[in-house]
């Protein structure tokens, strides 16, 4: 561990681009999961579509 | 050697979420590649659906039968994705597919639609238990955890990272620590990889673990939620020991999930005051809260509300079957998720870790299975979701 944590003593935070990813995935599959149960319920996916 | 040097940098700075998925795509990634990986995931999701189905009824009657009629679907998602992921890796495709192995939005979406099987009443009446369990399981972990850690000499902005992996929800709460200390790339590779390498195994060991204590649904499920650190796993163990513990096992983790904002505020007020002494920084605030909140709980609870109303406006025989619908499409993207985590599964970034970090985050694992499985059966005994 000690040569790598030498190695990046400097390394710059990274986080911020994934998290932006995380928090944007985050939205799309919350979106996408009440549009999905939105149809069902809607009889536009109907039983048996399914497999 | 370095990070950069075992190849793991340019994939490791957001190394993963909390479901183990890669955040940080590789450079060379394209959309057609991109588009590719996904029709690998899809395909091997087929090919499970298929074997869930096709297996149980091919060996009826055999000396494999009644093995083959409790292998529940997360198992053939998790071993194919791992079979992709060696042929995959011995081809050179994986790292260019990668970027379709989208286990977080997987996962995520499956978890809106599992809300919508659970009436909102259980969700209300599991969140205080829940609540508290979250509450007391993460505050007696983290603490163990960096306690352990500063014993085994290991860096402040480490501890940081592995006690919050370890005692919340895993990869996406070592990324939210990350971003609060200010950690290095290569210590969020090792965090992420260590959540995986030990929420992979715990997938297959809590579900047997809880028929060998005679566990109830309930307290195997709020067993699972608690301890498992990434939520797709979580999902796959609680699955695997039937739907009242997925059920249970999704709103324990759910609710450490909401958890994961206020710990990561917490430690970016602790690092910037206490532990490097700034005075010039920003205050967290509310804002800080909201970001780092998992949006995804808010889909989980509406999906619940929504389903919920609407049963009380159709007949019970209707509305299961339409119900039945949308957990078959659940189950779609959870089998997503699965393939997605044995197709990412890397062991490269453990071995960089050494055997320090690997010992305090068993240690930590350990005290978290004692005290949760404990915690679970005080506040979810008498527990029911039916």
């Amino acid at each position: 561990m000690s040569k790598t944590e030498a190695d990046h003593r400097e390394e710059p935070p990274a986080p911020a681009t994934g998290r932006r990813r995380s928090i944007d995935e985050d939205w799309a599959a919350t979106i996408l999961g009440l549009v999905l149960l939105v149809l069902v319920i809607a009889g536009v996916i109907p039983t048996g579509l399914v497999p | 050697m370095s990070a950069e040097e075992a190849g793991l940098a340019p994939r490791t700075p957001q190394a993963a979420d909390d479901t183990g998925a890669p955040a940080d795509r590789p450079a060379g990634a394209t959309w057609p590649w991109t588009l590719a990986g996904l029709v690998v995931v899809l395909a091997l999701a087929a090919v499970t659906r298929l074997l869930d189905t096709g297996i149980p009824d091919l060996l009826e009657g055999t000396a494999l039968g009644d093995l083959a009629a409790v292998i529940e679907y997360p198992v053939y998602a998790i071993a194919l994705g791992l079979l992709g992921n060696a042929v995959l890796t011995v081809t050179g495709l994986r790292e260019r597919l990668a970027g379709g192995f989208r286990t977080e939005f997987f996962i995520k979406t499956g978890l809106v639609l599992l809300g919508a099987s659970i009436n909102l009443g259980v969700i209300i009446t599991a969140a205080g238990p829940a609540l508290v369990q979250a509450i007391v399981l993460i505050s007696a972990v983290f603490l163990f955890t960096w306690w352990l850690g500063g014993k085994f000499g290991l860096d402040d902005k480490l501890r940081a990272l592995l006690s919050a992996a370890v005692s919340i929800c895993g990869v996406s709460a070592a990324i939210a620590a990350a971003g609060a200390v200010q950690a290095r790339r290569e210590q969020l590779a090792y965090s992420a990889s260590m959540v995986i390498a030990f929420a992979l195994p715990s997938i297959f060991i809590l579900p047997w673990l809880a028929t060998v204590f005679g566990l109830s649904p309930e307290v195997a499920g709020a067993w699972v939620g608690g301890n498992i650190d990434t939520t797709a796993a979580v999902t796959a163990a609680g699955a695997i020991v039937g739907e009242e513990a997925l059920q249970v096992a999704t709103i324990v983790k759910v609710t450490q999930n909401a958890l994961m904002g206020v710990v990561a505020v917490a430690l970016t007020a602790y690092f910037v005051l206490r532990i490097e002494r700034r005075t010039d920084a920003p205050r967290p605030g509310v804002g800080d809260l909201w970001r780092r909140f998992p949006k995804f709980v808010l889909g989980f609870i509406t999906a619940s509300v929504i389903a919920t109303w609407w049963l009380t406006t159709v007949p019970a025989a209707e509305g299961k079957a339409t119900i039945g619908v949308a957990n078959d499409l659940r189950t779609w993207f959870l089998i997503l998720a699965f393939v997605s985590i044995g197709l990412e599964f890397r062991v490269a970034s453990l071995k960089e870790a050494g055997w320090r970090p690997v010992g305090v985050f068993a240690a930590a694992t350990a005290v978290n299975l004692i005290l949760g499985l404990g915690l679970a059966v005080l506040l979810f005994s008498g527990f029911s979701v039916t």
